[in-house]
């Protein structure tokens, strides 16, 4: 064989190698971003139906002593649990919506890699968002869609806004830090009602993990909460 | 291109029939091979063991 034909050959195989390259990004920053947009589409029409479905009668806040001082009134009221457990694996959860950074999601139940492609999931084991402990929500940075894409320029105090059959829970956010992938102590339950949404970093890698945390300071759950951060649990909170 | 249509077996439908197959199975080994190479530029974000 000819200089000149291995030549040609390394050459063809070059442009082989390239196209494949550039099929690869195109599937993964433009194909799974259409399939994303249209199961989220799907979800998005039916979210309001499922949860309405699930939807649960909060009762009302129930006066149990009215203390009248010189200056002040304060109120006690009963801080119940409201209890709320996820579906099945791959179901809506609820919906995420963070107005810093335009994200408005639908969430799922679930950390598989076909639910993530659906869109945020909801790791099982941890509490549902709003629930005492630490709710964790994973979701991509670059690919399906990208809802976590800009994480990184939440700021402290920022609101994340989560939906649930039991209401809207509004979180602020605490920190954010980076961490490896196999640091799985962001998780671990956390005094009062978190959230901690995690996803890939840098951008177009893997390597790392973004972290956010918030709080919990709206929402159904908030006083109860707010009690078991305080006191470590009780049935009451003055207000 | 063309010393492939020659190597296939069979009169020229058959062998049209064998290319949409041979292209289907590279197809279905593309999209495996993109699905597991994507883990490396964007996992989901899970944080495990």
């Amino acid at each position: 064989m000819g200089f000149r034909k291995i030549l040609r050959r390394v050459g063809w195989a070059l442009i082989g190698c390239a196209l494949l390259v550039f099929a690869f990004l195109a599937y993964q920053l433009f194909v799974t971003d259409l399939l994303n947009d249209r199961l989220q589409a799907q979800a998005m029409e039916q979210l309001d139906d499922e949860l309405a479905e699930r939807r649960v009668e909060l009762p009302e806040p129930e006066i149990v002593e009215v203390v009248e001082e010189k200056t002040t009134t304060t109120t006690v009221v009963r801080a119940e649990l409201l209890k709320e457990s996820a579906g099945e694996i791959g179901s809506t959860l609820g919906r995420i919506s963070i107005p810093a950074i335009d994200v408005d999601e639908v969430m799922f139940e679930g950390v598989d890699t076909e639910t993530l492609k659906k869109g945020p999931g909801h790791m099982p084991w941890t509490p549902v968002p709003g629930q005492p402990g630490n709710a964790v929500i994973s979701g991509h940075r670059t690919t399906y869609g990208r809802p976590f894409y800009d994480l990184d320029q939440l700021v402290e105090g920022d609101r994340i806004e989560v939906e649930t059959a039991l209401g809207t829970h509004v979180f602020e956010v605490r920190h954010s830090i980076v961490v490896k992938p196999t640091d799985v102590w962001v998780t671990e339950d956390r005094p009062g009602a978190w959230l901690t949404l995690t996803t890939c970093h840098p951008h177009f890698s893997a390597a790392e993990r973004l972290i956010i945390q918030a709080e919990l300071v709206e929402g159904p759950n908030h006083a109860y909460a707010e009690l078991v951060r305080l006191h470590g649990g009780g049935p009451e909170q003055r207000t | 291109m063309r010393r492939l249509w020659d190597r296939l077996p069979g009169p020229a439908p058959v062998k049209v029939v064998e290319l949409l197959v041979l292209l289907a199975v590279l197809l279905v080994a593309l999209f495996f091979l993109f699905e597991w190479a994507g883990t490396f530029l964007d996992s989901g974000g899970v944080v495990g063991p």
